[in-house]
């Protein structure tokens, strides 16, 4: 249905209702009607109808199909559906009442999840954004984050590395404040804190995302809001009919991009020409001479496999509603032997016991099964530089113990994939909920939330005496099995009330969080053989069994009061009390205020006859939040074990580790923000801006102690650090035909962020890299100025004597001497911006969904280009360089020699890039199958990661300066959504 | 509103206020000790004597704690006259190179200098709590363990005044009340005069002699003083502590045959050096001080790495056949020594002090002059030939043709191939007092009685005996060259009898253009300067 239709049926609504008040008469009323998504036109399951100013109410059911009986004809039904737009409409009668809603982003009465409870988008005042459906909901995800990245303004995800898990990611909202302290955002699953990986969480469970940023916002959370909140809340159940659905795909993945590095061939020369005919070993030699040579990253990788598959069930009636999923991936990554497999189950459950009391439960069952160690890949085994000139496979085939027999400090890349290993984990999170609505006071409720998360994962590996580290050991076994146990309890309570043109909201909370780690290990070596492999610690000559116990609470009290006039005018005031164990004996607690303002212009008198603003609305917000992500007992000093002997018998041993610091308290950071929500052109253009200033004070930081003092850190809170920045999003239908549509949704972000003070005297660390005015994320060193050339006076430098070849660095202080002033900040880790775009082309039932993001104005170190990594005697392998020589005299590389580079000068290139995400195409054959009983049929065909354009040469941009990490994969899927 | 009030707040307050308890907000510690739960008891001060024993011990083992790699006592034994790096890296490329690289931005030097603080705050920690601690044992009891402490933490401003000259003087535990950013450089006169109470009390409160392998004796505390006496310029009363060790019958030295191999060909001056003959209770009376490493053994994995960074890499020389074929004709074997991956080698002066004399000290049981072909033989040769090092060649570096030390010969008997070692090792023995008596008596004018103390080395070794007019530093330097080489702090020697510059030029070849007198004495790392935040610390003249 067009949004023309719709409207002119509603409106016909709204007329006949005029011109027969008789029929309007003050009596119940059964309404029934179809909701439907307005674009789709597809029916929409579990939307919620009530009526307003009542409790209770229904849910649609899989066709969309609902009945409720309201009061009279002037009953307004409400019509809620996360991530759509609510609607009102009046009853006017008895019959038909069909409503298409509306999803979108930032439409005004879209519900959303704001903690502690939910708030229209018209009268939020702090800065919360929501995640689009669409990279949600169609999107072949196989874990969370993928689908933040890029999306949202003010939201970084970084992929760190490849990998079957896809865990490698860094989430940072509006840039990284605190140094020692987690940067990483609270992230709120179902209103219980979740501790877990985000590769725990089924992403098709989930129903939508919102993203706290401002300190307004994150104050309900203040202790731990400084990085940010995201929001996750899984699905629902509905009213009527159980709807069954299918979600599937299948993938083929393959490596993006791989270094260039020498051939063999070349890597002798490269050898040769560098140390000598002499550095050349007889096995490297006769390697060479047998021309048989291992292609090590072959043999390390591989074409990659990645399938999922979901099955849920949605449905229930006016009392109870239930969802329940089962959701299983399987992964095989683009290294040799490393996957990952899941199988989640989720049970969601609401029941309706008495008209004033709700029970719910929100429970996910999951299992990991990460077992296999892959090939490695850093590090002098890794195989990206492993030495060419060596024998990956022994006459029968197995991988050699020793490649390179000449130098068996090499074991072979290959080895762990030969590692008796096993890793599984096992988690419970579930989070349930009281619901008391108090008959006899309107508007006041009482919510009690118990959340209990429990993780159990065992690792076993064990290398036998077929690879170099276990014939060392004669068997090494190492186990580890580690037991997360995390119970949170809330007691909210809400009064929702409005009087007039008043509205009010009021919440408070009282709650208590403990979370418990345990961890027992066991390193066994020196087994009488491999056969039992894992299973013969007993037997084991040399034995060190390990315990850990950590434990944290936190104690917080909570109250948020919003007021809004007349939809005009809205105020948020919150104040949060925390108290965590973390912190010394005295500052323990913290308070965190914050006040938002915000004014709906659109809603305004003056504003009635302007046409261009759909929606005009200004947000001011002010508050802290604080930071408590340290580990317990930072507090005390500790000693660490180093045991000794007398004999043969062990003499126990201890020396302090740690010093004690009794002061430890809160990091605090102190946002303001301005943001502005617009609507164009009736809301065909909408968009938010905000502008932000956070400023972090009491920084916990492991300050470097003189070495005098025999401990070289101690956690303190000293320093400051500031982020400052603009995000903009838009979104706006370009071609709204009626086959045809294109919409496009964007972000751009800026933030700059920098340390401000450190220890109080103004002065830079450069033991930790860290220098006041600059991002925290910083690398100091002399600059690159090309190569000492024949025609230079390199008896009298400003380096001293060098030879023509070496390398040259930047005199930047121009003093004629090169020395530790000229060092300087090299590149930048900070983007001058970052954008994401999505574009989405509807003709008919096809739609093209195209994702690119892009990452501009950083630079770093290329570790590539540096030659400390082949080590004396040429042992690992190097990327290609254009090398001087007398006869190639160019500036861009030194000579081919181990004294070419003697202050270690490293290369600096730009890391920006722009990368073509998502590229999807989908057919809908919903319209077509809706008569055989199918409310949606789906197909579709996805390339991931398909191009990345960048000057970077090596691994990926995104991956940081070692570039010795697991490869990017490139996907290509083919996936089905099916609901019956 | 008025009646919602009366419902509302009582509400609101309980839940808000219920159960808010302070001790649920206590650190629960179980699995964290600290000091004061440990030195509760006589064995709680054992127990950080033991953490204290496995500090020493890591002297020779890597400079990042549980590391195989850049040998903690790398400054001391190489850039010296008789040892040199034989490898290019960026810790060995300091003493060879010098110049630029020999700065206080050299990460080595920091690991060194945390290591001895790391270590001094221990013994801090152990005396300073020894004295406040109102336990249940004896007088006796108590001293015993407060000298083993003091005698430690002396060895450790040893190591600091020799390589860095004055150096901040701290006795008190850290804690983190006393937190400085104003450290100062103490004059190195009154660094001294706290290592020699540190080890009169020691001497004073040690037994002689111990049944227990890890227990300091008094011989330890007599060498260090005699040794500190030489330093502060008091030959005299250096004589007199080097005399208590070289007269004590339970110190006397190792002159026959014993031990472990005693029935296979060998010296007495070997022998010492063997697995399972190293201690006092093994056999070896000569040992004033050992450390302890055993393999599968929890506390016993110390990691000394000797063997790995002196012993050569014969596993990579190679020899042509007949048919001009080259192949590595030695495989890594027990025999052989183990496995070592020669960073540290003699210089060519070093090796020439043995040419054409006899002396056991540079005998082919003392090193490896030669290693047998046990794989691969080239074409004309076969298993069991014999491949001979370079003997007149200079020095180079990542050269495998070229003798090493056989001290530290050792490999694992399940792997031969790894590469810690877990032998028992002595780190001082009355063979080096001899030595000090030697200097002692140099500097009193009676060269008699130092060539008296020589001879008493080079009857064990059944070498020539010297005379008086032998004796000069230079000739007592050769000695304790041939006794103790890649045993002493080298470097300590040197600089203390004012000839290491003089004596690099003219017998490291690899270091002698680039060494300055700067070198002498090394630069304070770094990070001490830069964490110094209030107080400018001062830095050693030259760099």
């Amino acid at each position: 249905m067009s949004m023309s239709n719709c409207l002119l049926r509603l409106s016909s609504l709204f007329f006949l209702s005029l011109l027969f008040p008789g029929l309007l008469l003050a009596q119940s009323i059964v309404v029934k009607g179809t909701v439907r998504d307005q674009a789709k036109n597809e029916p929409l399951a579990g939307v919620t109808v009530q009526v307003k100013g009542a409790t209770g109410g229904t849910t649609t059911d899989s066709l969309g199909h609902y009945s409720i009986t309201v009061p009279d004809r002037k009953a307004v039904l409400t019509f809620n559906y996360v991530g759509y737009t609510a609607q009102e409409q009046t009853a006017n009668r008895a019959g038909a009442l069909d409503v298409a809603l509306a999803a979108s982003t930032a439409s005004l009465n879209e519900v959303v999840v704001v903690g502690y409870g939910t708030q229209k988008r018209r009268d939020i005042t702090g800065s919360v954004v929501s995640l689009d459906h669409s990279r949600l909901e169609n999107m072949p995800n196989t874990n969370f984050a993928q689908a933040l990245e890029g999306a949202l303004p003010g939201v970084s995800v970084t992929t760190a590395g490849g990998g079957a898990e896809g865990e490698n990611v860094n989430i940072l909202i509006r840039g990284q404040k605190s140094i020692k302290a987690t940067t990483g955002p609270l992230v709120i699953l179902d209103g219980i804190p979740y501790n877990g990986s985000f590769s725990d969480i089924n992403p098709t469970d989930i129903a939508s995302t919102e993203i706290l940023k401002d300190a307004s916002a994150a104050a309900i959370y203040g202790s731990r809001g400084s990085n940010g909140v995201i929001l996750i809340t899984t699905k629902r159940g509905s009213n009527g009919k159980p709807v069954i659905s299918y979600d599937g795909f299948a993938a083929e993945e393959k490596i993006a991009n791989l270094p260039s590095v020498l051939t063999p061939q070349q890597f002798y020369q490269f050898k040769v020409t560098r140390e000598g005919q002499a550095s050349v070993t007889t096995s490297e030699q006769a390697v060479y001479d047998s021309k048989k040579f291992p292609n090590w990253l072959n043999l390390a990788t591989q074409n990659g496999s990645k399938e999922q598959h979901g099955l849920s069930i949605r449905g229930g009636n006016t009392t109870t509603k239930y969802f329940a999923s089962v959701n299983y991936l399987d992964t095989k990554g683009v290294a040799v032997n490393d996957h990952f497999k899941r199988l989640s189950t989720r049970i969601n459950l609401e029941a309706n016991l008495t008209k004033w009391l709700t029970y719910g439960t929100n429970t996910s069952l999951g299992y990991d099964n990460r077992s296999g160690l892959p090939a490695t890949f850093s590090g002098d085994n890794g195989a990206y530089f492993f030495n060419p000139l060596t024998t990956a496979y022994d006459s029968a085939g197995n991988p050699t113990i020793y490649p390179w027999p000449q130098d068996t400090h090499f074991a072979n890349p290959l080895a762990p994939t030969l590692a008796i290993n096993s890793d599984n984990a096992y988690q419970v999170f579930t989070a349930n909920y009281l619901l008391v609505k108090f008959p006899f006071i309107p508007g006041l409720s009482y919510r009690l939330n118990t959340g209990f998360e429990y993780n159990q994962r065992r690792t076993s590996t064990y290398y036998g005496r077929n690879t170099a580290d276990g014939l060392a050991n004669n068997g090494d076994l190492s186990q580890k099995n580690s037991n997360i146990n995390n119970t949170t309890i809330e007691n909210i309570v809400t009064y929702d009330r409005t009087f007039g043109k008043h509205a009010i909201n009021f919440t408070g909370l009282y709650s208590y969080e403990k979370d418990l780690t345990n961890v027992d290990s066991l390193d066994a070596q020196q087994f009488p053989s491999d056969a039992l492999t894992a299973y013969q610690p007993n037997v084991a000559l040399a034995l060190q069994p390990g315990s850990a116990y950590a434990k944290r609470t936190l104690i917080s009290q909570m109250y948020r009061l919003n007021y809004s006039f007349d939809g005009r005018y809205l105020l948020t005031v919150t104040g949060r009390r925390d108290g965590s164990s973390v912190f010394g004996a005295n500052n323990k607690y913290a308070f965190f205020p914050s006040v938002a303002l915000g004014w709906n212009i659109t809603n305004e008198n003056f504003m009635e006859h302007n046409t261009l603003f759909s929606n005009l609305k200004l947000r001011l917000s002010y508050g802290s939040n604080g930071n408590q992500a340290i580990s317990p007992y930072q507090t005390l000093a500790a000693l660490t074990t180093r045991n000794y002997i007398d004999g043969s018998l062990t003499a126990p041993g201890y020396i302090p580790s740690t010093l004690d610091n009794p002061d430890l308290h809160w990091e605090t950071t102190n946002t303001a923000n301005v943001g502005i929500d617009f609507g164009l052109l009736k809301n065909r253009i909408q968009g938010t801006l905000d502008v932000y200033d956070a400023k972090t004070h009491d920084l916990l930081l492991d300050r470097q102690l003189s070495p005098v003092q025999g401990i070289s850190t101690i956690t303190q809170n000293i320093g400051k650090t500031e982020n400052r920045g603009i995000e903009l999003s838009i979104g706006a239908v370009a071609i709204d035909q009626k086959d045809f549509t294109w919409s496009l949704s964007g972000n751009i972000s800026m933030n700059r962020n920098k340390i401000v003070e450190l220890y109080g005297d103004g002065k830079n660390d450069t033991l930790n890299n860290w220098y006041i005015g600059h991002p925290i994320h910083s690398d100091l060193g002399y600059k690159f100025g090309g190569v000492w050339q024949l025609t230079d006076d390199t008896l009298h430098s400003n380096m001293g004597q060098v030879h023509p070849g070496q390398a040259k660095i930047k005199d930047l202080n121009h003093d004629g001497v090169i020395n530790s002033y000229d060092r300087t900040i090299l590149g930048s880790y900070q983007p001058s911006f970052t954008w994401g775009l999505a574009n989405t082309f509807k003709y008919k039932a096809i739609s093209l969904y195209v994702f690119v993001q892009g990452v501009e104005g950083t630079s770093q170190i290329n570790n590539l280009l540096s030659e400390g990594g082949v080590q004396a005697g040429v042992r690992h392998n190097t990327v290609i360089k254009d090398w001087w020589t007398p006869t190639n005299p160019t500036n861009s590389y030194w000579i081919n020699n181990p004294q070419s580079n003697p202050l270690d000068v490293h290369i600096v290139q730009s890391n920006a890039f722009v990368r073509v995400k998502d590229m999807m195409l989908s057919y809908d054959f919903s319209s077509l199958v809706s008569k055989a009983g199918m409310s949606r049929l789906r197909l579709y065909v996805e390339a991931r990661n398909l191009f990345t354009f960048t000057k970077w040469k090596g691994l990926d941009p995104e991956f940081s300066s070692t570039q010795q990490q697991m490869p990017l994969q490139k996907e290509y899927l083919v996936g089905l959504n099916v609901s019956f | 509103m008025t009646c919602y009030k009366k419902i509302f707040i009582p509400l609101l307050s309980l839940s808000l206020v219920a159960g808010c308890s302070k001790k649920e907000l206590n650190e629960d510690s179980r699995g964290v000790l600290t000091a004061n739960l440990l030195f509760t008891s006589p064995a709680g001060f054992q127990n950080a004597l033991n953490g204290l024993y496995d500090e020493v011990r890591r002297y020779r083992s890597g400079d990042i704690y549980g590391q195989i790699n850049d040998i903690m006592n790398m400054q001391a034994v190489i850039g010296v006259d008789d040892a040199y790096g034989n490898w290019r890296d960026p810790t060995v490329d300091v003493f060879n190179l010098w110049g630029i690289i020999n700065a206080a931005s050299f990460g080595h030097y920091n690991h060194v200098w945390s290591y001895l603080y790391e270590t001094i705050n221990e013994a801090n920690t152990i005396i300073n709590r020894a004295d406040e601690a109102k336990l249940n044992w004896t007088d006796a009891q108590k001293n015993n363990i407060v000298a083993q402490a003091r005698l430690i933490r002396a060895w450790c401003y040893r190591h600091l005044t020799n390589l860095w000259g004055d150096v901040p003087l701290t006795l008190q535990e850290s804690t983190g009340a006393n937190i400085k950013t104003d450290w100062e450089r103490t004059p190195r006169a009154q660094v001294w005069a706290a290592m020699r109470d540190d080890l009169v009390f020691a001497e004073a409160n040690l037994p002689v002699t111990s049944t227990d392998d890890a227990q300091l004796i008094q011989g330890a505390a007599s060498h260090y003083l005699a040794e500190l006496y030489l330093a502060m310029g008091k030959a005299d009363s250096a004589k007199i502590e080097a005399t208590k060790v070289t007269t004590n019958p339970a110190y006397h030295l190792v002159t026959n045959r014993y031990g472990v191999n005693a029935a296979a060909p060998g010296t007495p001056f070997t022998d010492m050096f063997l697995d399972g003959n190293s201690l006092r209770s093994q056999g070896n009376t000569e040992a004033l001080w050992t450390v302890q490493n055993a393999l599968n053994l929890n506390g016993g994995e110390g990691y000394n790495i000797m063997r790995r960074y002196w012993a050569n890499r014969y596993y990579s020389l190679t020899v042509k056949g007949t048919d001009g074929k080259t192949t590595s004709p030695i495989q890594v074997v027990a025999a052989a020594g183990g496995r070592g991956i020669g960073r540290l080698s003699p210089t060519r002066w070093m090796l020439n002090l043995f040419k054409g004399i006899q002396d056991d000290r540079g005998s082919n049981f003392s090193w490896h002059y030669y290693y047998t072909m046990n794989t691969n033989p080239p074409k004309g040769f076969k298993i069991g030939d014999t491949v001979r090092l370079d003997s007149t060649g200079a020095e180079k570096l990542s050269n495998p043709n070229w003798p090493s030390t056989a001290k530290w010969d050792w490999s694992s008997p399940t792997n031969v191939l790894i590469d810690p070692q877990y032998n028992d090792q002595f780190i001082i023995r009355t063979g080096e007092t001899y030595l000090l008596l030697a200097e002692a008596d140099y500097d009193l004018g009676d060269k008699q009685g130092a060539a008296d103390a020589i001879n008493a080395l080079r009857a064990r070794a059944h070498a020539a005996a010297v005379t008086a007019g032998d004796i000069t530093i230079d000739f007592i330097l050769d000695e304790r060259a041939k006794e103790l080489f890649s045993e002493e702090d080298r470097r300590y020697v040197l600089v203390r009898t004012g000839r290491w510059l003089d004596r690099v030029k003219a017998d490291n070849k690899i270091a002698a253009p680039n060494v300055q007198a700067r070198d002498t004495i090394l630069p304070i790392p770094q990070p001490v300067i830069d964490a110094n935040r209030t107080k400018p610390m001062s830095q050693n003249p030259g760099y």
